[in-house]
């Protein structure tokens, strides 16, 4: 019955990374291009696969191919490569060093996946399926004990046993609150009324983070799974997936899972033959990230405004259509199959002790190794920074890591060893939100930081609530006029005044934790503040109005480097002379920083 | 069952939210979005009170939050006094051309500060005008846009083919915020120019043709069948009480 | 009134995709999805064609549609140009394209230049961060963009510089 070559050792299977990434540097031609060259070859097929492949730290560096079963793993190939790669490679059996992937602390090229460290460090539960499987091939997915948790749950469970054994696992929801999962599925079911429904929230918002759009484009069978057993435990007739706006590939490939689904019988009437029917339907997003939030995302399905009610009588009771609704997140669903299957013992044999399993991270910003880190909870920051991630590139300092998306806190250095989970993050003035973590270095100034995100939700905000439509609006009007040097001290004060209504009083979790990004900066950075309300000066160099660059004709070697990438044209200087900066022309954008590998250009 | 409020114990309904009971009981807590008629929206936020359930102590929104079990009420605390404080101080700085706004802004003594005043505007986005144009059965008026942008329009900001130019939302508005231009026969409101119907009884205009005619199509002819301004439709109510009184023998 | 992509703004056009939904409250952003596929933008007489069929008010439509940014009520041009502003994005310079964009076409996000030949917008993270700053044009994806490479873009798509 195994078609799929996921788990034949004998099969040829070649990964070509098409995620976003990819895409954009060239991956689908290199795709088509190995298509062509493999025409009519049996023992080898070609897949394009998303995200996943490419996730290890090299989107920056796809397109990405996977050659399986040997793992051999290029990077940056081109259509140009891949006559050679089919000869060498797949008929000779040669690795071509030139394409292999070279680590950027220790310089030597690795040739798989599991001798980097990148990959080496996870942990994958959420993520086991992604980039190793054809996400288009339920063949795949069953080859991997696809749907065979859904089989022990309908033929050897009953429905409490089943909520029990999530209970036990103590998962916890993880698009952000982190409320226990079987606490919320046992609610739920508790409710006597008909028919309850089941959601998933698949309206990933927070900037820098994808895990939820990767498990959908890339194990859309895992999430169909997860929703079918708790339709199961809780007797539900009808599931949503609300996918967010932007992301047209998991909407097509959770489409085709639906209907690969429905073929098998794992969805429909009568699944399996049992008395349980149960189908899911796609909703998409219209972009608002307040949709989130599971009351607002709720009221967009029933065809309303996706604004926020107060929580008071919790979705488990009164959801969608009033009917008692289960809302979980993608990831969570994800780790369903892997709990029911493996036992809840073994999920949570993993963690901390109050966040059990893994929890996935997309980490980004100023990293040598951009991508998503699945680790278990209580993984340091430092690990997965420095070890997992590469560590800081260009030679600079760490300075902060955001996480939560934008409602979350800025931790500094000084808290790198701080052990990962919901709880140690909500200590220390952050968040685990669903998982973003958005590195910073010293080229961050962190009051423009605080400012960007006051933004972002002025605009995101649903505008319904008084405390976070007009508070937000203020600290954006008071953090922009500090980032033009025209703020005052009080301003601090006023913005920790504010920032204790807007916490207490907004309706939602949107509104209740905005104050993050600016009270986790005054706490950890208010010495950048003062910089600028005192000084008027932005040491980072990047608030325009209080930055001026010069080059330090000591470090300067004249390289000219800064002077070919300065959009303006305003550097100057003779060959290997130092170089000057014409203030008059310079528009501030920091290439000129960004580039020099002297140190050189620096901030007055 | 039974609630304590401010030391108070007072009956309630399960289900009944605080406001609600508080309410019934004569017991006033502050809100800006709040109406009778049109139960909580949650909107404000001043109706904040803190309440001690099962051992547990915390704010909530009293318009929205039901009571179903055992819960003791504070309807101020300083906590809740300077979040009414901020949400007076925000929303004064929102709509400063208010002089509802300013005189809560004085009453609840906030103090000054260096946030800059939206001239000009005197919505403070409570919404009840929407409620009330959806009561009405007309849903002319929405709030559209999100987040700091949002606002009260028509659709496109254009004269709206459902308005009926009753003037409910104006009526209902605590800030004064809609514009309602009444000139000889004509009312100008949301854009749009609406001909006037005059009282039979005295002759000035009372209410628009268009409100009178959607009224008609809907109700009883007879409630609508004279067209009367509420002036002398009462003079007219008490006129026929008269007679009916008069015409009873003497006792 | 023919707009980008040569598409005829029909009521008929419009007619065919509203009635392919029963007339039911939440598939208001399922006929708006469709309709932006379609046309790049919402138009106004599909719109309350759409209230009419769904039986929903034309204000709680329009309220839907100028809160999800997904949807615009003003025609797109051609080209569309959609920076994203994600954080990553942000700290790695998304700004400047939008400054540059500005240069070179006069347009700001949410605008369209007025032969309708190219807009811009911002998007929230696109998930692209590793090719950061990110601009997607019309729906593909350019990845490390700099002022340098967005001109030879914005060539590559057709436009002429502003002197």
């Amino acid at each position: 019955m195994n078609k799929s070559p996921v788990n034949n050792p004998d099969a040829r299977l070649v990964l070509v990374c098409c995620g976003t990434g990819c895409i954009a540097n060239g991956g689908l031609d290199v795709y088509r291009a190995l298509q062509n060259e493999l025409n009519g070859d049996e023992g080898v097929r070609v897949d394009a696969v998303t995200k996943g492949t490419g996730c290890h730290g090299m989107c920056a560096r796809g397109p990405f191919v996977r050659i399986m079963p040997d793992d051999i793993n290029y990077c940056q190939v081109k259509v140009s490569d891949v006559r050679e790669i089919v000869e060498k490679t797949l008929h000779g059996g040669e690795v071509i060093k030139r394409l292999l992937f070279r680590d950027p602390r220790s310089k030597k090229t690795v040739k798989s996946h599991r001798d980097i460290d990148f990959y080496k460090r996870q942990h994958k539960i959420a993520l086991r399926n992604v980039g190793v499987i054809d996400p288009a091939s339920i063949e795949d997915y069953m080859a991997r004990d696809g749907y065979q948790s859904l089989r022990k749950a309908l033929f050897t469970m009953t429905p409490s046993q089943v909520i029990d054994e999530v209970v036990k696992a103590g998962l916890r929801g993880r698009g952000g609150a982190g409320f226990p999962t079987g606490l919320k599925w046992k609610a739920c079911a508790a409710v006597d009324r008909l028919p309850r429904f089941i959601v998933c929230n698949g309206d990933e918002g927070d900037p820098g983070a994808f895990m939820d759009e990767s498990v959908m484009e890339g194990d859309p069978h895992s999430i169909l799974e997860g929703m079918a057993i708790c339709a199961y435990a809780i007797g539900a007739s009808a599931g949503f997936i609300y996918v967010r706006d932007e992301y047209a590939q998991s909407v097509a490939s959770l489409g085709k899972a639906i209907e690969d689904a429905r073929r098998h019988g794992f969805l429909g009437k009568n699944i399996l033959g049992t008395a349980l029917s149960f189908d899911i339907e796609i909703v998409r997003g219209g972009g608002a990230f307040v949709c989130g939030e599971e009351t607002a995302l709720l009221a967009s399905i029933e065809g309303n405004v996706g604004e926020p009610r107060d929580k008071y009588v919790f979705p488990t009771e009164r959801g969608l259509w009033g009917q008692p609704t289960v809302i979980n997140n993608v990831e969570t669903w994800a780790n369903i199959p892997f709990i029911i299957h493996q036992g809840a013992a073994s999920f949570a044999s993993i963690g901390t002790a109050g966040s059990k399993g893994t929890k996935v991270f997309s980490v980004v910003g100023k990293v040598a190794n951009t991508g998503l880190v699945e680790v278990p909870m209580g993984t340091t920051l430092r690990e997965i920074i420095f070890d997992i991630a590469g560590g800081i590139p260009n030679g600079r300092k760490f300075k902060a890591v955001q996480t939560g998306g934008p409602s979350g806190g800025c931790i500094p250095e000084s808290l790198l060893d701080l052990e990962v989970d919901f709880d140690s993050l909500a200590r220390v003035g952050s968040m685990m939100g669903s998982g973003g973590m958005i590195v910073m270095d010293d080229r961050t100034c962190m009051v423009e930081v605080a400012r960007y995100y006051l933004n972002f939700l002025a605009g995101e905000s649903c505008g319904k609530c008084v405390p976070c439509r007009e508070g937000i609006r203020r600290f954006g009007e008071i953090l922009t006029r500090i980032c033009q040097g025209k703020g005052t001290v009080d301003d601090l004060n006023l913005l920790e005044s504010l920032s204790e209504t807007v916490q207490s009083a907004s309706l939602c979790a949107l509104g209740r934790t905005a104050p993050n990004p600016v009270l986790s900066t005054l706490k950890y950075f208010r010495e950048e503040y003062l910089e600028h309300i005192i000084r008027h000066r932005c040491p980072a160099g990047i608030c325009k109005e209080l930055t001026e660059f010069y080059i330090d004709p000591e470090f300067c070697n004249g390289c000219g480097l800064c002077a070919k990438m300065c959009p303006s044209q305003g550097i100057a200087g003779a060959k290997k002379q130092a170089h000057t900066i014409d203030q008059s022309k310079c528009i501030k954008c920091g290439e000129c920083v960004d580039v020099c590998r002297f140190m050189a250009v620096k901030v007055r | 069952m039974k609630m304590r409020i401010d030391g108070r114990e007072i009956e309630v309904r399960s289900g009944e939210t605080i406001m609600e009971a508080a309410r019934r009981a004569g017991i006033s807590i502050p809100a800006l979005c709040y109406h009778e008629a049109f139960g909580g929206q949650g909107h404000c936020r001043m109706c904040m009170v803190e309440v001690q359930a099962g051992g547990v102590t915390r704010l909530v929104v009293s318009c929205t939050y039901p009571v179903t079990r055992e819960v003791e009420v504070k309807t101020s605390t300083p906590a809740i006094e300077k979040i009414r404080r901020d949400i007076v101080t925000l929303l004064y700085k929102r709509a400063p051309d208010s002089d509802f706004m300013e005189r809560l802004y004085h009453s609840y003594g906030c103090s000054d500060n260096t946030l800059h005043a939206n001239l000009g505007e005197r919505c403070i986005m409570c919404r009840l005008c929407v409620r009330a144009c959806e009561e009405m059965g007309v849903s002319a008026i929405a709030a559209v846009s999100r987040g700091t942008d949002k606002r009260i329009a028509t659709p496109y900001d254009e004269a709206s083919p459902d308005c009926i130019g009753c003037g409910a939302c104006a009526d209902i508005c605590p800030t004064g915020a809609i514009e309602v231009i009444e000139k000889g026969s004509r009312r100008v409101i949301w854009n749009k120019v609406f001909e006037m119907a005059d009282c039979q009884r005295c002759g000035r205009p009372f209410a628009t043709l268009a409100q009178l005619e959607y009224l008609e199509s809907r109700l009883d002819r007879d409630v609508v069948k004279q067209r009367l301004c509420s002036n002398c439709r009462r003079k007219e109510v008490v006129g026929k009480v008269r007679r009916y009184n008069a015409s009873l023998p003497f006792v | 009134m023919a707009t980008n992509g040569n598409q005829l703004e029909t009521e008929e056009q419009f007619q065919e995709i509203i009635t392919r939904y029963p007339t039911e409250q939440r598939y208001i952003m399922p006929i708006m999805h469709d309709l932006r596929n379609r046309y790049h933008y919402l138009p106004r007489k599909a719109l309350e064609m759409a209230a009419a069929h769904l039986q929903v008010p034309l204000s709680q439509v329009y309220s839907m549609a100028t809160f999800y940014k997904a949807f615009s009520l003003i025609p797109r041009g051609r080209v569309r140009l959609k920076t994203c502003d994600g954080t990553t994005c942000h700290i790695k310079g998304s700004q400047t394209i939008i400054e540059e964009v500005y240069k070179n076409l006069g347009i700001r996000p949410g605008e369209t230049t007025p032969d309708r030949e190219f807009s811009l917008e911002t998007v929230n993270c696109i998930g692209a961060c590793a090719i950061a700053p990110a601009l997607i044009v019309n729906d593909k994806v350019y990845g490390k963009v700099t002022a340098a490479s967005l001109k030879t873009i914005i060539r590559e798509y057709g436009g002429r510089e502003n002197e």
